[in-house]
């Protein structure tokens, strides 16, 4: 009985700085294609470059394939396709690329990003729910866009419909 | 019904689940052996041990349904032992049906902390208290306020012995004589179990600690007292009793202040033989899976940098040649020795004797046999052949079906087997032994055999194959058609067979684990399957070869030779490649084709590999040379990718994916069948 009350309290505690001050959020933001697109540091493993990725024939189309990531075998995909990106892989891809890890249902994922810009941050009710129709990418897979400052609409990623069981 | 288990009995909680479900399986195989041999009282006692072993350790953690079973069971039990009550075959299932909900039960507290809530057992409850009221009068009520019972029983003790009031020594303190005077027949032990059973205000908690001091220095009741010995050889007997009045140990949890004593409890509550069961496997500490994995893992990490040594020093004496390099070639090679025994040993960690999925049957077939209303003998071989831990977890299921096959189509009922002049017991045999680095599972049954027929009608019906093939195939060919996808069918499956997997979903387990499934049979006379599988998983020798600049490894147990490859043995055969090679014909394909991807024209050798009964030549470009590797999962987003098996982490840290040269041929193996 004791832990659920300071449970309780704990959470009321919360509530009242969340009513206050908006929360804060950081992302990686990276370019695919043209796109500015950012992902919660919470959900990002590490960043990575320059891997060798090893081919895996007969597995699905967004896998690139696999590299070796500290002892440990991590699948690398393309995300491009799925949120309807057009995607051109240069020949070298498999041993010059920029990768992002991600923590996903299916444990660590790396997927292939054209640029890193870095850690962006920003509060929570700067998330604008709905994009429009203006952004080229599948909606399904985005949970919100940022107005930056600088003008540029920042595209936040849903990792977990990209990387789910019925999407594969 | 959730069970909240506060974090320090977390630890007990886990042991808990680990004794119980040992106690249970080693229940069933009990239970079993009962109905052969209902009057070894030896067995009888173990039952009953282990249903208040069960009950003891379920009472500190306030389980109240599965107190309330394995209470009931040991009831039973009791009765049985004490020549009260004789188990009929058809109480005996109700025993097994409770067994069931017992395993359900530690199941579900196991997976969601929770266990079943108290109306959902009550069926079971009434159906042994049916068996125990068969045995004499006690009726339900009264076990169920066990606890007034008791207590009754203990006051009328008092009133019949007045002559019993004790002399204590001096050096007792006053709450313990009390307790002593109102619990005659407990030992010490037995005096702290009815302190955690009282309510917490009457609770005498100052007394716990001197009972617990004395319980240390190994005195008894009678060191305190002066009475005459009699009294005190009552004892031994008394801590076999029961640990009485369930409901009152919900109590218990409400005392987290001491869970050391309540901890201890259940090893001295315990009868004396269980105390030396207890002793001997003292010497055994159980060790969590992940923990040897782990050190599995850091040992084919060795393996690997062992192998890259090797390789390095080769070169390096080719290179230079200096004293230095000789001697540090020579710890190389003792290292070499070293490393190899040490992955033995670890090899070993794993190691588990297939008795613990073997024990299993004689209870489903017990069941099985009982259902179909056939005669079955069951006999058991090899049982503590040992195998890896991760490959016999896999295998339970695909013996269940084997089996169950066989019960279910393979033996015939009692009648037909007399008509046909057999015995009228059938005989399931189910043995294990090790072959080299293999293992050898095998079951076999005396029933009727496998119609090749029917099996190739059927194969032609579904489309399976063709009847030109048909008429080709060999026997042994015909066979292996049972275990192609799409060959059981709804309308074969009966309530015992059909449980979702077919043949084929056998034959996928044994594949992945890198086995061979074969299956002999002779009609009117029996069935054979037999399965050989590799005695680990972890680490595996493989051909390094190349295509298109990528590298792969084909584990060497599917390899039957390497030849070059020369293009005016290749001959066009239909729609097939194939390659003449000494005096036979091979289906020839180029590992691009088989992988999908580009094709190059550079191949230079043909490796031969064994699938099923057939030998298929595959066409690489290069040849890297043999490797020992450690396989590594590629994680839940390419586990199911067909034709790899896994990857490994070459020298130069790139990955290197292993192929499934069984799972790789699945496409083009229904359309070779019968071509050759």
């Amino acid at each position: 009985m004791q832990i659920e009350d300071g449970k309780q309290k704990e959470l009321e505690i919360e509530e009242i700085v969340g009513s206050a001050v908006s929360k804060e959020i950081q992302v990686i933001g990276f370019e695919l294609g043209s796109e500015l697109v950012g992902i919660p540091i919470e959900e990002i493993i590490e960043i990575t470059t320059d891997k060798d990725i090893t081919p895996v024939p007969k597995s699905p189309e967004f896998v690139l394939g696999v590299m070796n990531l500290r002892g440990k075998i991590v699948p690398v995909t393309t995300v491009k396709k799925k949120l309807g990106i057009l995607e051109e892989l240069p020949e070298d891809i498999y041993s010059k690329n920029k990768i992002i890890i991600l923590d996903t249902e299916f444990g660590e994922v790396g997927i292939i990003v054209d640029e890193i810009i870095g850690s962006i941050k920003f509060y929570e009710d700067d998330i604008l729910p709905e994009p429009t129709g203006t952004i080229g990418i599948e909606i399904k897979h985005i949970k919100g866009v940022v107005q930056l400052e600088n003008d540029k609409l920042l595209i936040i990623l849903n990792t977990k419909t990209i990387f789910s069981r019925e999407e594969s | 019904m959730k069970i909240n288990v506060p974090p320090d009995m977390q630890e007990i909680l886990e042991e808990f689940l680990v004794e119980a479900s040992e106690i249970l399986d080693n229940l069933d195989q009990d239970l079993i052996d009962l109905e052969n041999s209902p009057e070894d009282s030896e067995l009888i006692n173990r039952i009953f041990r282990g249903m208040h072993t069960l009950k003891g350790g379920a009472g500190f953690l306030n389980l109240t349904s599965i107190v309330e079973l394995a209470h009931r069971m040991e009831d039973i039990f009791n009765k049985v032992r004490n020549g009260e009550l004789k188990i009929t075959s058809d109480q005996l299932d109700i025993l097994f049906e409770g067994l069931d909900r017992l395993k359900e039960a530690i199941e579900m507290l196991k997976e969601e902390s929770e266990i079943p809530a108290p109306e959902e057992i009550e069926d079971i409850l009434k159906k042994l208290d049916s068996i125990l009221e068969s045995g004499s009068s006690i009726s339900e009520n009264e076990k169920i306020n066990q606890e007034k019972a008791e207590n009754r029983e203990s006051s009328g003790n008092d009133k019949e012995k007045p002559q019993r009031k004790l002399k204590f020594k001096a050096d007792v303190p006053e709450g313990l004589k009390k307790l002593i005077e109102k619990y005659p027949d407990k030992d010490l032990a037995g005096l702290l179990e009815e302190i955690i059973l009282m309510p917490p205000e009457e609770r005498p908690m100052d007394i716990i600690p001197v009972i617990e001091k004395l319980i240390e220095e190994g005195k008894e009741i009678k060191d305190l007292v002066e009475i005459e010995e009699e009294k005190s050889d009552a004892e031994p007997e008394e801590k076999a009793e029961p640990v009485k009045n369930s409901p009152a140990s919900s109590k218990k949890s409400d005392l987290p202040q001491d869970p050391e004593p309540q901890k201890a409890e259940p090893q001295k509550n315990v009868s004396k033989s269980a105390t030396k069961e207890k002793k001997k496997s003292s010497d055994v500490i159980r060790i969590d899976v992940e923990r040897i994995e782990n050190l599995m893992n850091l040992v084919g990490e060795i393996v690997l940098d062992r192998n890259r040594i090797m390789r390095l020093i080769s070169q390096l004496e080719k290179e230079v040649r200096s004293e230095t390099i000789e001697q540090l070639n020579e710890t190389v090679i003792s290292m070499d020795r070293t490393v190899s025994d040490l992955q033995i040993a670890v090899m070993k960690l794993r190691m588990q004797p297939i008795k613990k999925i073997f024990s299993k049957f004689p209870r489903i077939v017990r069941d099985l046999s009982k259902k179909l209303g056939k005669k079955v003998n069951l006999v058991i071989e090899g049982e503590d052949t040992e195998l890896d831990k991760s490959i016999l977890d896999k295998l339970e299921d695909p013996l269940i079906h084997l089996v169950r096959n066989s019960l279910d189509h393979g033996l015939e009922t009692p009648e037909e087997r007399v008509m046909m002049g057999k015995p009228e017991v059938g005989t399931i045999k189910l043995f294990a032994y090790h072959e080299g680095d293999h293992i050898i599972i095998g079951i076999s049954d005396d029933g009727r055999g496998i119609n090749v027929e029917k099996v190739k009608q059927k194969a032609i019906e579904k489309g399976l194959i063709t009847p030109d093939q048909a008429k080709q195939m060999s026997d042994k060919d015909a066979y292996s058609l049972i275990l192609m996808p799409g060959f059981s069918t709804k309308d074969q499956v009966t309530e015992l067979s059909g449980r979702g997997v077919g043949m084929d979903v056998v034959a996928s387990v044994i594949y992945s684990l890198r086995g061979t499934i074969e299956i002999d049979s002779e009609e009117g006379k029996g069935t054979t399957i037999i399965l050989k599988l590799p005695l680990t998983v972890a680490i595996i020798r493989t051909l390094i070869i190349g295509v298109n600049n990528q590298i792969f490894s084909i584990p060497l147990h599917a390899i039957i030779e390497i030849v070059k490859y020369e293009k005016e043995k290749v001959k066009s055969v239909g729609r097939f490649k194939s390659l003449v090679l000494r005096d036979e014909v091979l289906p020839l394909f180029s590992l691009n084709e088989l992988l999908g991807i580009k094709e190059s024209d550079n191949k230079k050798f043909v490796v031969v590999v064994k699938v099923g009964e057939k030998f298929i030549a595959v066409a690489v470009d290069k040849l890297y040379g043999e490797e020992e590797i450690v396989i590594k999962s590629m994680g839940e987003l390419l586990e199911n990718v067909p034709g790899i098996a896994g990857a490994t982490i070459a020298g130069d840290g790139r990955v290197i994916l292993i192929l499934d040269i069984n799972s790789l041929l699945n496409d083009v193996k229904k359309e070779l069948l019968g071509v050759l």
